[in-house]
């Protein structure tokens, strides 16, 4: 059977529109009320076309706009590191606090990270040409997100918080107990808070933060909320927290340095 | 009688024309022949010869008759457009290949109703539609199509029967 070519049905198409379009433009010259209509409907299509056109456009844009407000976070991020201490200097004996370490701050971007194993990791696009050192922690608005392990010239490779060998000193709400925070190795947002002695209470709900005494990640940062508790060997609470950080969701972050990180290691020593 | 057709095709236009201007009773009825004239334009006319002369058909009306220039011809070009495919679906692709008119007798009043119905539902849909502006509710629409259609079914099988000779002789 030879086949129908499509030429007369297009045509057809053709002047099935062409003439449709001069019976709306007699229309229109006819009537003020179908004038009206016609012009709204024809600005309701234009509204969509160009709608459309620009969610598209705004879509392509994304990740200009994401690296925009990395940036944007990033410096919010440094302020608020900055600010802290220097509430902390303002509050508190400068004897003592004037010895603390200050922190140098890196914006970088994940390049790889692992989520499905016991042992993650992470890939950041800053290496030590950028000023990257190991030891360095790696965090974001809504927390913690790991320790960076080694750094060639241009990337640094660091073990993720969803990592078995990871602990960080955590803070049970403003003025609580100390612990160490580690992955509760199965979700992407569960962790415990282990040794928090018997006599700090607490609620369900009550925020958690890096204590401050670890070196690697500056005090007060947010690291989720408390949930149920357990006493170990009738000794301390262990309680499981639901982390801010949705890990699977990272992109841009930011590498945190303790200046005075290599002093105290080799005064340590 | 082809002649026989063009000039039973003027005549039902000067009817139209007639049912315009003196069959208005109410704004919720309109009486039409056109979606049948368009219907039973002989089939060696193709689909965007047939649109045009609708379109005139159309226009024709709209200036001797009623005030809204371009109302008709918008609301028939789409029903000559749709006019081969309404034949092949109701009365089956032969029709079409022969370019052999329908007829009432040879064809049945049941088919031709059915091909006069999806006629007049396009063609009303988008003259009410087009005549409301949106200044009208849907629920006077709907009645204005209802009874429309109803009237205007009655004239259609009637033009129908004027349009084919077969039928009449």
């Amino acid at each position: 059977m030879p086949r129908r070519s499509a030429l007369p049905g297009i045509i057809n198409f053709a002047v099935f529109i062409l003439l449709e379009i001069a019976s709306l433009y007699l229309l229109s010259h006819s009537s003020d009320l179908q004038k009206t209509w016609i012009a709204g409907a024809g600005n309701a299509f234009k509204g969509a076309i160009w709608g459309s056109s620009e969610k598209v456009r705004n879509f392509f844009s994304l990740r200009g706009t994401n690296e925009k407000l990395a940036q944007d976070n990033f410096i919010l991020q440094k302020e608020l590191i900055s600010l802290r201490e220097q509430l902390r200097l303002a509050g508190a004996d400068t004897v003592k606090i004037g010895k603390l370490p200050g922190y140098t701050t890196l914006p970088a971007e994940v390049v790889k990270m692992s989520h499905a194993k016991q042992h993650n990791y992470i890939i950041v696009n800053k290496g030590y040409e950028d000023g990257v050192q190991e030891k360095s922690g790696i965090v974001t608005r809504e927390g913690v997100v790991g320790i960076i392990d080694a750094v060639s010239a241009h990337f640094s490779y660091a073990l993720s918080f969803q990592n078995a060998d990871i602990s960080i000193s955590a803070r049970l709400g403003s003025e609580g107990g100390s612990g160490l925070l580690v992955w509760d190795g199965k979700s992407s947002d569960g962790a415990i808070l282990k040794e928090i002695p018997l006599q700090y209470k607490y609620s369900p709900g009550d925020t958690i933060y890096t204590s401050g005494h670890s070196l690697v990640f500056p005090p007060d940062i947010p690291l989720g909320t408390a949930g149920k508790a357990k006493v170990v060997n009738g000794s301390t609470n262990e309680i499981q927290v639901t982390l801010f950080q949705e890990f699977k969701a990272i992109r841009y972050v930011t590498i945190v340095h303790n200046n005075s990180f290599d002093e105290v290691e080799e005064f340590l020593r | 009688m082809k002649k026989g057709f063009w000039i039973a095709y003027v005549l039902l236009l000067i009817a139209q024309l007639l049912l315009c201007n003196y069959f208005v009773f109410t704004p919720w009825m309109m009486a039409t022949l056109l979606p049948a004239m368009v219907l039973c334009l002989p089939l060696n006319i193709g689909t965007a010869g047939g649109m045009v002369i609708a379109c005139l058909t159309g226009l024709g009306v709209d200036f001797l008759a009623e005030g809204t220039i371009g109302l008709n011809a918008l609301a028939l070009v789409p029903v000559a457009f749709a006019r081969k495919k309404i034949i092949s679906i109701v009365f089956g692709q032969e029709l079409i290949t022969r370019e052999k008119l329908f007829t009432i007798r040879r064809n049945g009043l049941t088919a031709v109703l059915m091909a006069l119905f999806i006629s007049l539902t396009i063609f009303l849909a988008i003259y009410i539609w087009a005549d409301s502006a949106g200044t009208r509710s849907f629920g006077f629409n709907a009645g204005r199509f209802g009874a429309s259609l109803a009237v205007s079914m009655i004239f259609c099988v009637l033009s129908v029967r004027v349009l084919t000779p077969s039928d009449s002789r």
